[in-house]
């Protein structure tokens, strides 16, 4: 099966699913939960680094998600549109916490050159700690884009952004990774 | 949320936890009550309103308690709008069960101002089944409406299905 192929096929499971949720099927709302419940726990609890944290953010990802769901046009665009509601989740919490949170300034980097990361890609939990002193902006663009559950374009829309700035805030993270495990002696 | 799940032993909140959540969430009851609260309220602003404005010469007294009722008939339906928009939101099935309501309810009240105007001769009754009216014709186009955005889901999720060779 092709990528593409294998990409419209998850489309289309997608938008079954989110169809089934809008027509008001209980089963359907328990597959939702049973499918992407562990792919959001994992990059809530990645981008706030905290367990207590992360159960918080991600009931209210829950809850934003059963009741939002009736208001989603293209079903197909299930998973970006549910990785959306967690980083707007995310977002209000660092808000709460930070009453006025520091702008991150971003520099867009050339990625092309940049091929050399599989070791990073491999394992993002075994780098737990590591990623964990990563600045949010970069925490969050590796976990997304590793969780392997979004493509580029995905990722893209969930943060908002063009294609092109998720690569170069990927590129930066790596490099921020491989410094810290460079410092501090971790295996990259 | 303190239950800990196996898997992660730091704690993801569990499945049992949001199906918790869920159960909570989807709870029909809880919809059809505030669907019931939206009728109910609205129909009591519509009978005041429509007593006060054909009943001659009331007293300053009465006009107050007809404005009162009026008022917290609109608190009422805005609160319930507000929390079927927002908090206990309406999927398609849903939306069709509170069409029906909604036409049964209103039903009801047309029918009823109309037996009072008819058996009294008082003009209050005939002008709140005007009221009644107008709400049924908003009632009809509720349902028709939902019956149209049900239909066109369920076509969509059946063309899925057969694509991706799933029961529905």
């Amino acid at each position: 099966m092709t990528d593409n192929s294998a990409h419209g096929l998850e489309a289309r499971e997608d938008e079954w699913l989110a169809v089934r949720c809008q027509l008001g099927e209980r089963a359907a709302f328990d597959e939702l939960v049973a499918r992407w419940h562990e792919p959001l726990w994992r990059y809530v609890r990645r981008v706030t680094a905290e367990d207590e944290a992360a159960r918080e953010v991600l009931q209210d990802v829950w809850v934003r998600v059963i009741r939002g769901i009736v208001r989603l046009r293209e079903g197909s665009k299930l998973r970006p549109w549910l990785f959306g509601i967690a980083r707007r989740a995310l977002m209000d919490r660092l808000r709460e916490r930070y009453a006025t949170p520091a702008a991150v300034p971003l520099q867009d980097f050339d990625l092309a050159a940049d091929q050399d990361t599989s070791a990073l890609e491999e394992d993002l939990a075994s780098m737990q700690q590591g990623l964990e002193e990563l600045p949010v902006t970069e925490r969050e663009v590796l976990t997304l884009f590793y969780l392997r559950e979004l493509s580029l374009a995905e990722v893209a829309e969930v943060l908002g952004v063009p294609a092109g700035t998720v690569k170069s805030r990927l590129f930066r993270a790596r490099q921020m990774l491989r410094r810290d495990m460079d410092t501090k002696g971790r295996p990259v | 949320m303190n239950q800990t799940n196996p898997a992660h032993p730091g704690g993801s909140p569990t499945l049992p936890d949001v199906q918790r959540l869920l159960d909570a969430e989807l709870s029909l009851r809880s919809r059809l009550g505030y669907v019931a609260l939206l009728l109910g309220s609205l129909g009591m602003a519509a009978l005041a309103g429509a007593l006060w404005l054909t009943e001659p010469a009331l007293p300053f007294r009465t006009q107050v308690a007809f404005a009162l009722m009026i008022v917290i008939g609109l608190s009422w339906t805005v609160f319930s709008v507000w929390v079927l928009r927002h908090r206990r939101v309406l999927y398609a099935r849903q939306h069709i069960v509170a069409g029906r309501m909604a036409v049964a309810f209103t039903s009801v009240f047309v029918v009823s101002a109309l037996a009072i105007g008819y058996g009294s001769g008082k003009d209050g009754a005939y002008a709140a089944a005007a009221l009644g009216g107008v709400m049924l014709i908003g009632a009809v186009l509720m349902l028709l409406r939902g019956h149209r955005a049900f239909n066109r889901l369920a076509e969509r999720r059946d063309g899925l299905a057969r694509e991706l060779g799933r029961s529905t």
